[in-house]
């Protein structure tokens, strides 16, 4: 059988999409929602319920900050994404969040009384759907916020591997659609349209 | 032939649409890698400027909202800055007003020193992938009783939300055109459950 780039080209553009069908569904929906806030689906996917307890704990055990928070969330049965307080720790205290999209807690440890507190917020469906487009446990304005939930980094990978994706079909669309004369003048035309579209929205801008 | 007059049109509208919509998919693609990966020190401003005598606009304390925006935009007109305001903040204790305004390729914060009239102007110049990550997260859910508030901003969303429709559009229609292979359709079909499979699979991961 002979291999023939124009083939596998169409065939990858098939299989890429079909793929990632539902990725791209799921960060097209929530880009809505987060470009709407004020629709009333939007608004419901800000709600969220917050309990508050306090319970006795173990001093947290761990050579690092992260291996201590780890062992406070073992003891309170808690996963996710660590965020840490911007203004650092305070004597006698260790304060952390952690987060997923369907849920957030704030926990302060008391470490002379051996207790910690926590403000658990469980977040709307809505809003654990929304919270996917952003679930990548790193700003790229907050150079300390980094990744350290393993399940953050396979998201963060799969929001890569569709963006990856994206860029393999768009380019592999290019050459399906010059491959096909009659098509090549008005596709030329709707391609140079797009480009301009963007191109000089991006020159008007920056 | 009813068939096939409805075939051929999605696959030109598919390719047409594709094509005119695929710029603004690689802008939304590659600032994903910015988004992900990229570490930016933001509070390092390229340049500082101080201007004495400024007309103070009528900013109070209270809720972000439009009025507000409006008269930080009077102030905004005098410094010769341009952009979305991010909110507008009155310190009281400090007697200052603190503007965040920021566009592609700019990052601009005003404080104003209600006593003495001045406004000092820091300016950040980002790159060329933050601007596009800007870009890919304009307009966003934030202070949405403001946001939308520089023309640029209101632009752009229409851009953001016609590359949404467009692709659901493609997705759609690109189904339906798979479908019509009959020859691709196994596979196709074993695909479209794996792409399933890992989307479940790592949603129930992290929500369980």
């Amino acid at each position: 059988m002979r291999f023939s780039v124009e083939a596998w080209n169409r065939k990858l553009h098939y299989y890429l999409g079909l793929y990632f069908l539902f990725f791209l569904w799921l960060f097209s929906l929530t880009g809505l929602l987060l470009n709407h806030p004020r629709w009333a689906l939007a608004q419901t996917s800000f709600q969220r319920t917050e309990t508050r307890y306090e319970t006795p704990i173990e001093l947290p055990r761990g050579e690092t900050d992260l291996a201590r928070a780890h062992d406070v969330m073992g003891q309170l049965n808690l996963r996710g994404e660590i965020d840490w307080p911007a203004a650092g720790q305070k004597p006698g205290r260790f304060e952390f969040n952690v987060s997923r999209p369907n849920d957030a807690s704030t926990i302060e440890v008391d470490l002379v009384r051996k207790r910690a507190a926590v403000r658990h917020f469980d977040n709307h469906p809505w809003a654990a759907f929304r919270i996917f487009h952003t679930f990548s446990g790193s700003r790229y304005n907050a150079p300390a916020a980094t990744r350290d939930w393993a399940l953050t980094t396979v998201w963060t990978l799969s929001m890569d591997a569709l963006a990856a994706g994206l860029v393999i079909m768009v380019l592999g669309s290019y050459y399906m659609w010059y491959r096909l004369k009659p098509k090549r003048r008005l596709g030329a035309a709707m391609l140079a349209a797009g480009f301009a579209a963007c191109g000089s929205f991006l020159a008007a801008l920056i | 032939m009813r068939f096939k007059g409805f075939y051929t049109w999605t696959r030109d509208l598919h390719l047409y649409l594709g094509l005119f919509v695929s710029p603004f998919i690689l802008l939304f693609a590659a600032s994903v890698f910015f988004l992900n990966h990229a570490k930016v020190a933001v509070d390092l401003a390229t340049s500082e400027q101080t201007v004495q005598d400024v007309q103070i606009p009528g900013v109070g304390d209270g809720p972000q909202n439009m009025e507000r925006v409006a008269s930080a935009k009077k102030l905004l007109d005098q410094l010769r800055v341009t952009g979305e305001i991010g909110f507008v903040q009155y310190q009281r204790k400090e007697r200052r007003l603190v503007i965040p305004v920021s566009k592609p390729g700019l990052e601009t914060k005003i404080t104003v020193d209600l006593d003495t009239r001045s406004a000092s102007i820091s300016r950040r110049t980002t790159g060329f992938w933050e601007a596009l990550a800007y870009l890919h997260k304009m307009p966003g859910p934030h202070n949405a009783a403001i946001r939308g508030n520089w023309i640029g901003t209101r632009a752009w969303q229409w851009f953001a939300d016609g590359t949404i429709y467009l692709i659901l559009f493609i997705t759609v229609s690109g189904l339906y055109l798979w479908f019509s292979l009959r020859a691709e359709r196994r596979i196709g079909v074993m695909l479209l459950a794996a792409g399933a499979v890992s989307f479940i699979g790592a949603i129930n991961a992290i929500l369980r």
